[in-house]
Order: structure tokens, then sequence, then C-alpha cells
């Protein structure tokens, strides 16, 4: 694409439905040249996240298979625990929220309810707007 | 007085009998006045309700006194008029003891009503005067406090609130109403958005150059059919419900042979069935199942609806276990724990039986709502409205459908009724059975 990242940074992409996330990597990887990483498993997210092994969080707010404590976690809560882990780690992460709930209010009341810092709505399919909002994202950081 | 019954039928509902017996009681009364009056002060501070009023203490049973027996005798003296009624009733709606002393009023007419017991409970704050009585129980008594009948008022008052609850209970089920068609269209917006995304998405990777091999391009263009013929059921779904909801689902009811159905039914599912490596049952090939009433076209997507489910949720053979099993079986049932609808009539009870992934016990009931998948785990491919579609189908052909299962990973089975055809409808179910097994055996 136009402008090549010097050096890759790395998305973590949780995203429950398995086309929707080959979708983000392909996007961001061959959009952005970012390096990506899928995962639902909450356990290994957070570890990613306080180990600074990933920069930057495309979340999806509906997910079926995100365990915490022994329930299922939706991408709200998920994103307090990312921003707690990065906060304990003196680390900031910036987290893309994308979701279908796309409703008049949902944008305001999952971002509030989330600490997220931005939001897009689904259908997510241009590649470069996907990319140009995690590197302003990124930027801001 | 006429102005005083006026008001008395405008404000506490008096009947045309009461007027009547205010015109014949009223001229005796007043002989009578003090006497009733200090009758009914030295009962009322005994009532067990009644000190929440009579926090004034003996002076305000004075006062209360004093202003009956005014009132009382301006009422016999022709001196009560229409503004005199307006007075007291406004500032009635405002202040308790003001409130009081108008049952006070009436009860120097010599018709008592109530006061002596639940007029005492009354909550006066309510903003609306005739809420005010709704929790009087209002009784006529003679002279000597014995109870003449139950008045007018009491059943008035309890009409009210009776529609009064009518139209909260309505209210409620509108406000009900919208919100769940409000959550409808949020769930079909956010389902149709997810397919969407892929068809939209791998479209615009392809257009904008950035794939790299032809087969690349082949594999993506196959992820935009999967998700465009899954958005084609999920389209055909919602409109499905639509219908159901509008009460526009045409049926077609007419004695079904569900052999036939079977029949023609299960090879659909043959081949994704042996594709997952899953053993298909027909457990009842050798039965001769009686005729059923129904809309075929509607019993064989249920039937689909659950084998697609069965198949589903049922993991694909893995080497060294034994391989999952889909199985159909079908019973005769009595009315009784069929269906309440039905009454004298047996059922046809089919069971599509799995030995799949489960379903929790609190999500077995959920699975039938909009939306919801029942299995823990990876999100399943399908539009969570296969059930929720299927029960209204079987409920509108006026059978029954439930589901039951172990804890997770021993399997689930779905099992619906039908109603026997004409044929069978008449004998007892233990007869049908009878036959069914003997042909089973044959």
């Amino acid at each position: 694409m136009t402008s090549a990242q010097t050096d890759s940074k790395t998305v973590l992409i949780v995203e429950d439905h398995a086309l929707v996330a080959k979708f983000y990597r392909m996007a961001l990887e061959r959009g952005g040249n970012f390096t990506c990483v899928v995962t639902e498993d909450v356990p290994q997210i957070l570890a990613h996240v306080a180990a600074g092994r990933v920069h930057v969080a495309v979340l999806d707010v509906s997910l079926a298979n995100a365990h915490w404590q022994g329930r299922l976690i939706d991408g709200v809560e998920l994103a307090q625990l990312m921003k707690q882990s990065a906060a304990a780690a003196g680390r900031s992460l910036p987290i893309l929220l994308a979701t279908a709930h796309a409703m008049s209010g949902d944008r305001e009341n999952l971002l509030a309810a989330s600490g997220a810092d931005d939001y897009l709505e689904k259908p997510v399919f241009e590649a470069q707007m996907l990319v140009d909002k995690v590197r302003r994202l990124l930027r801001s950081a | 007085m006429e102005s005083f019954i006026q008001e008395m039928k405008r404000y506490l509902g008096f009947t045309e009998e009461d007027a009547a017996l205010l015109r014949q009681l009223g001229p005796r009364m007043e002989k009578y006045l003090p006497e009733l009056a200090e009758r009914f002060y030295s009962q009322i501070p005994h009532h067990p309700n009644a000190f929440r009023v009579f926090s004034g203490g003996e002076a305000q049973i004075a006062r209360l006194k004093q202003t009956l027996q005014n009132w009382g005798k301006r009422l016999f003296c022709g001196v009560y008029d229409h503004a005199y009624a307006e007075e007291r009733y406004q500032i009635g709606y405002h202040h308790v003891r003001i409130g009081l002393e108008q049952k006070y009023v009436i009860s120097a007419m010599g018709i008592v009503r109530a006061f002596l017991s639940e007029c005492l409970l009354l909550e006066f704050p309510a903003g609306d005067v005739r809420l005010r009585y709704a929790r009087a129980v209002s009784k006529m008594l003679d002279l000597d406090l014995n109870l003449m009948c139950e008045s007018y008022m009491h059943a008035s008052m309890q009409n009210l609130r009776a529609l009064n609850e009518q139209l909260e209970r309505a209210n409620r089920d509108l406000a009900e109403a919208s919100r769940s068609k409000d959550e409808f269209l949020a769930q079909v917006s956010h389902e149709l958005r997810t397919p969407l995304n892929s068809i939209l998405g791998f479209t615009k990777l392809i257009l904008d150059g950035l794939t790299k091999t032809r087969e690349e391009e082949r594999e993506l263009l196959r992820d935009v059919f999967s998700s465009a013929q899954h958005l084609l059921g999920l389209v055909n779904d919602i409109l499905d419900i639509g219908r159901i909801e509008a009460g526009r689902m045409a049926m077609h009811m007419e004695d079904v042979d569900p052999r036939q159905v079977l029949d023609s039914t299960l090879p659909l599912v043959t081949i994704p069935a042996h594709e997952k490596g899953l053993e298909l049952r027909d457990e009842t090939r050798d039965a001769q199942l009686p005729r059923v009433r129904a809309d075929e076209v509607r019993l064989r997507q249920v039937l689909l609806n659950l084998l697609s489910n069965a198949i589903k949720f049922t993991p694909a053979a893995a080497s060294g276990e034994p391989a999952g099993r889909i199985s159909v079986r079908a019973q005769i049932v009595p009315a009784s724990t069929a269906s309440v609808a039905a009454d004298g009539h047996g059922f046809l009870r089919l069971e599509v039986v799995d030995t799949g992934v489960g379903i929790q016990e609190e999500k077995r009931e959920a699975v039938f709502e909009l939306f919801v998948q029942g299995s823990a785990g990876r999100r399943h491919e399908g539009t969570g409205l296969g059930l929720a579609i299927s029960r209204r189908l079987v409920q509108i052909m006026g059978g029954a459908i439930g589901i039951q299962s172990g804890d997770a990973g021993s399997g689930t089975t779905v099992w619906f009724t039908l109603p026997l055809a004409g044929e069978h409808a008449g004998e007892s179910p233990a007869a049908a059975k009878e036959k069914l097994s003997a042909r089973a055996r044959k």
C-alpha cells in the first residue's frame, strides 16, 4: 500500500466469526503490513497485552467463546480487562471495537461501557479504512 | 337535599336506589343524629386500624364530632348547597382529616358507608379522588349499625380498580411488545451484518487487488458464497418468523403419512451426516406410523431443522472414539402429556436423538427463543432461528415440542408431537400404540 509501516506492529484480533476474523487479518496484513494475532482465549489475550506483544486490538462485542473465571464474557468486559492488564504493566493499549450492534445509541453506550478508544460498525469491508483507523489509534497511543 | 344527592352520585357513585333511600331517611335522621354520631365516635378509635388516622387523639375526635354535627344540621336544615360540596371535596383531595370528615357527613345521612373499617385505611395522598376510595369496603348500615347490604359504591370501586389493573396490564403488554420488537430488529440487524461483512469484505479485497494468487481468490469467493447462502437462509427464516408472528402463516392441514415425510427428508441430511462420519439411524423404519394432522411442508421443515441441528451439534468422528449417532424414533402418546390444547386424542411423538455436545440445563428453554444457540464453545453456523420457528410451527399444527439433554457431551433429544389423523383420533392411545408396535414387529 502507499504508506508502508517501517516497523511492523502487531494487531490483536478478537472475533468469534472465523470469516470475519479472516477478513480483518488479510486486510491488516495486506493493506497495512501489520502482524496479526487472532484469538478468543482470554488468559492468552491478557498475557499478550501485559507482555506488550500486541500493540493495538480490534475487538468484537458479541463473543461466543471468551471465558473468564468460569463464565462467558463479552467484548465490553474484555476491553475493560485488557485496559486493566495494560495499565498494570505500565502500557497503553488502544482498542477498536468492531461490532454488528449498530442501532442508534449503541456506539455511545458501548464506547462508554467498554472504555475502548474507537468504534467501527459492521460490515467493515474497506481494508484501507480499517488500516487507517488502526494506524490512527497507534499514533495516538 | 337534591343537590347533595347529585354530589353523592357524582363523587361516590350513588345509585338511584341509594338516592331514594336518602330521600326517605333524611327527615327521620335529624332526630337520631346526635345519638348516631356518639356511637360512631365511640367505635372508631377502637378499630384495629384506627390509630393511623386518629393520631390527633381526643381533641381530634372532638373536632370531628363537632364538624359532623354542624354539617349534619346544616344538611337537614336545607343549608347544604352546591358550593359547600365543591369546597369540601376540593379540600378533601389534599387533606386526610377533611377526607375523613367527608365520610361522617354521609354517615349523618343515615347511609353509613364502610368507614368503620376499610375507609380508615384510605391512602389519601393518591392523586385521583376515585382511587382514594378504591380500598373502601362500602356497606350500607341501618341506624343500629347492622349491615343492610353491600352498597353500590363498593362494587363501583372494585370495577374501577379492575379496570385500572386491566389498563395497566394492557399498557405493560404494549410496552413489552414494543420492546421485543425493537430487540428483534436489533438482532436481525446484527445477524445480517455478520455475513455481509464477509461478503463485502472479501469481494472488496479481491477488487482492491490485495489477493496474491488465483487460488486465494477462489478460496475467498467460496467464503463469499457460503456467507451469501447463510444470508439467504437467514432472510428466509426471518420471513417465516415475521409471517408466524403476524398470524399470516398459511397452513394446509391434512392427513399426512409421517413415513413418507421421513423417507423424503432423511436423504437430505444423509450426505452432511456422512461427511462428519455420523451414523444416521431411522428407528421407525419398520414401523407403520399412523397418519397425523399436519401441514406436510411445515412438518418436513421442522424435521429438517431438528436433523440439521443434531448433525451440527454432534462432533465429527475422531479416531479411537465411537462415531456419533443421530436417531429418529417414534411413539404414540396420550393427549394429556403431549399438549394441553387437545382433549381425548392421541399424538404421534417423533424424536431426534443425537450423541452430541448437549445443552446446558439453563439454556434448554432458551434455545426456543429467537437467535439463541444452546451449545457452549465454538459458535456454530446457523441463524439461531430454527428451533424458534419449529416450536411455533408445531404449536400451530396442534402439537408440542421439547428438549431433553443430559450434561454437556451426553447428547440431546428434541421431540415434538402431532395430533393423530381422523382414523386414529377416536381410539385410545393404548389401542393405537398396540397397533403401532404390532406393525413394528411384523
